[in-house]
């Protein structure tokens, strides 16, 4: 028995060192088709509709997803505009003010768009209003790439109502809402 | 053959024991680690019915809220903001404080070994926690405003989690088992009793998240420290004892009684732990027997031999191979290499200990090597070093050099005066065919020892009746760095008379004997030793926020 303890533990320690060296895993992005856009809608208790991805556009991938009491911040690479080259940032407020109104592609929204620069390396951000919270694109590319890459990343973009969510909950899961 | 009796076996007093028997102190099966370790198993099933099924999942999440709501049903304007402040210190401060404080402390301790595992066992807690919770992905109670602050999944409760480790491994690494571990328990109870329950109050975690989170950390902090420092060889004592004694009360002294009694037939009356100051290789005893003899045993367990493996490793680092620097691969090969020297040294009648024999306490971890206890002496510095013990002590090393041995730690400790007889003891370093340099480190340490009672030029005439110019020059060209026992080295230092220089100065002048050995198996050794460390520290620095101390 106590060799068997022994092995654990140096399992254990060998863990401690894979752990230790290999590159931290995140969390899961708020997906629209699964039960992780539920911590996502906690983080913003006040919000009416809920951000979530559905699919990404080829070249892009997940880099980190930080979920807390203070709201979701999404960091996301891409194969041609860069690491890190875009941040979706769903929290209670956002500040608008510099930036211009346009019609929105998200109809439970208004957009709100402030341009820096087009080229070389596309920097703006992107700001989406809604009862009770708000979403932000910050886009920051490389040189190289081009700024219809923030179209198509925008386009797997998704609100969902808070209201669905809960009828979603109490169908497959516990007669509770969020 | 005096204790066998044709016809009627081994005579009264000893016993051989049968197979099947366990041994006089058998390896600790450790009640409270296993347990801890089946709980954890029970939740890691759980989780992996969660993840084929739902319906546990539905089920567990039900009684969790049913559990919440009356505690829910509690808040008040008076009572939130008090839960919210412990919510903030529970999931921010705690674990970075009882964390450094544990590390600071096991360093400050010599402990490095707990402050290893502290790492690691939080390491492993961190990453256990992280790898479990993105599979659940369990959200933070459905239903209830959460109040407090919280991050990611619900479960395991990280938080939780990491301080429960903490807290477990502080008691682990700070305090000896009775009675202030069983206090500092005690207190972690409820500290994490009150901090489970604010995490549930302001509703960030369900109370099976707090549990599992509990549960996990004390499984593995318990099963890594006890596995790899467990008390028996590894024991927290304070910071004025050595840490290579053990304690020979309770089990351990009722192991040595049967054992010393069974084995070499010697009825234990009293175990006295003696030569504290100077001993850090083995825990010396004097052992008094039911009839009055006594005799002197050293306790060697698996703490001794990783001690004898760092020792090895520092001087191959820092002088290279320069003797036989080989480990010992056992406890017992250890005490079978200085009970061979103990009959080597005898035989060459270099005024030895006599051994009596090897007593096995515990299987392969822990021997004791029992021999005759030198009575009515004291150590040379204490004592009144005449001509008559110079020319002893003079004569001790030629005796050994003319049998081919060294002794490799000749200092005031080692050197005994028993009834005007010169004594040495402690062969644990002796060597067979030693290397021309130590062989001069040893006549020239053994005259420094003597000089240190006497005057230098007394012992340096001595000398030249025993040792040609020749040889003595090449001692103390020979007798610098590695050479000094610590105890000789301080001595010398702290004596007015500058003897080492006073000695050169007599001697004939001889180039120093180079004690830096370089090669390539050198170079590689130290390169991998400090990307070791390197690799540690990046990690250590890198991992501060994931396992709580930042």
């Amino acid at each position: 028995m106590k060799s068997r303890l022994m092995l654990l533990a140096r399992i254990g320690l060998a863990f401690a060192v894979v752990t230790g060296c290999a590159p931290r895993e995140t969390m899961d992005p708020p997906r629209c088709e699964n039960g992780s856009v539920l911590l996502a809608a906690q983080s913003v208790p006040t919000a009416e509709m809920i951000p979530c991805f559905s699919g990404l556009p080829e070249g892009w991938s997940f880099s980190t997803v930080q979920i807390d009491q203070d709201g979701t911040v999404v960091e996301l690479d891409s194969d041609r505009a860069g690491s890190d080259a875009a941040t979706l940032r769903f929290t209670e407020r956002c500040d608008p003010s510099r930036a211009v109104s346009v019609p929105s592609d998200l109809e439970e929204a208004d957009r709100f768009d402030d341009i820096e620069r087009l080229e070389p390396g596309f920097r703006a951000r992107t700001v989406y209003l809604f009862e009770g919270g708000c979403v932000s694109w910050r886009f920051d590319f490389d040189h190289d790439a081009s700024a219809t890459e923030s179209v198509a990343l925008e386009g797997s973009l998704m609100l969902l109502s808070r209201e669905n969510l809960n009828a979603n909950i109490r169908d497959t899961f516990i007669d509770v809402d969020l | 053959m005096d204790d066998v009796i044709p016809g009627e076996g081994v005579v009264p007093g000893r016993r051989r024991r049968p197979s099947g028997e366990p041994p006089p102190l058998p390896h600790d099966f450790d009640v409270a680690a296993i347990a801890w370790l089946v709980a954890f198993l029970w939740w890691a099933a759980i989780w992996l019915w969660v993840f084929i099924s739902d319906d546990p999942a539905i089920w567990i999440t039900e009684r969790d809220l049913e559990m919440m709501r009356p505690i829910v049903d509690l808040r008040t304007t008076w009572l939130t903001p008090t839960m919210q402040v412990i919510n903030e210190i529970g999931t921010h401060w705690a674990s970075v404080v009882i964390g450094w404080t544990t590390l600071l402390g096991a360093i400050a301790f010599r402990r490095v070994r707990h402050a290893i595992l502290f790492f690691a066992s939080q390491s492993v807690i961190a990453g256990l926690v992280t790898l479990v919770a993105t599979r659940i992905g369990r959200p933070r109670p459905l239903g209830m405003t959460q109040l407090g602050d919280w991050e990611g999944y619900a479960q395991p409760s990280r938080p939780v989690a990491l301080l429960t480790g903490a807290l477990v491994a502080a008691g682990l690494t700070l305090f000896r088992p009775r009675p202030w571990r069983r206090r500092w328990y005690l207190l972690s109870i409820a500290v994490l009793g009150v901090f489970g329950f604010a995490q549930v109050y302001t509703g960030v975690d369900h109370p099976t998240d707090v549990v599992v989170g509990g549960t996990v950390a004390v499984a593995v902090t318990l099963l890594l420290y006890r596995s790899l420092a467990p008390e028996a060889a590894f024991p927290i004592v304070s910071r004025a004892g050595k840490t290579a004694h053990l304690d020979v009360t309770g089990a351990r002294g009722e192991a040595i009684r049967a054992a010393m009694s069974h084995q070499i037939g010697f009825d234990v009356d009293e175990i006295v732990p003696v030569g504290g100051e100077s001993s850090a290789g083995s825990t010396p005893l004097r052992i008094v027997g039911r009839n009055g003899d006594v005799v002197f045993a050293k306790l060697y367990s698996s703490v001794h031999l990783r001690s004898d493996r760092w020792f090895k490793l520092a001087r191959t680092l820092l002088y290279g191979r320069l003797e036989d620097e080989a480990r010992f691969s056992s406890v017992r090969r250890l005490i079978q290499h200085e009970h061979y020297m103990l009959h080597l040294f005898c035989a060459a009648g270099a005024g030895c200990q006599e051994p009596i024999g090897i007593v096995e306490i515990t299987p392969e971890r822990e021997y004791l090597l029992v021999t005759e206890f030198i009575d009515d002496a004291v150590e040379i510095s204490e004592a009144a070093v005449t001509e008559e013990l110079i020319d002893q002590g003079l004569a001790l090393v030629a005796k050994l050099w003319r049998a081919g041995l060294a002794h490799r730690d000749v200092k005031p400790a080692n050197v005994l005066v028993q009834r005007g007889r010169l004594r040495i003891v402690d062969v644990a370093f002796g060597q067979i065919r030693p290397s021309p340099w130590r062989q001069a480190v040893d006549l020239a340490n053994m005259m420094l020892v003597l000089a240190l009672g006497n005057s230098p030029e007394l012992v340096y005439e001595r000398a030249r009746r025993v040792f040609s110019d020749e040889e003595l020059g090449e001692a103390f060209a020979a007798s610098r760095g590695v050479a000094f026992p610590s105890q000789l080295r301080s001595a010398v230092r702290t004596d007015a008379r500058h003897l080492l220089q006073r000695f050169r100065e007599l001697a004939p002048q001889q180039k120093p004997v180079a004690i830096q050995r370089w090669s390539l198996r050198r170079l590689g050794l130290t390169l991998w030793v400090a990307l070791i460390a390197l690799a540690i520290l990046a990690i250590f620095l890198g991992s501060l926020a994931d396992i709580g101390l930042a």
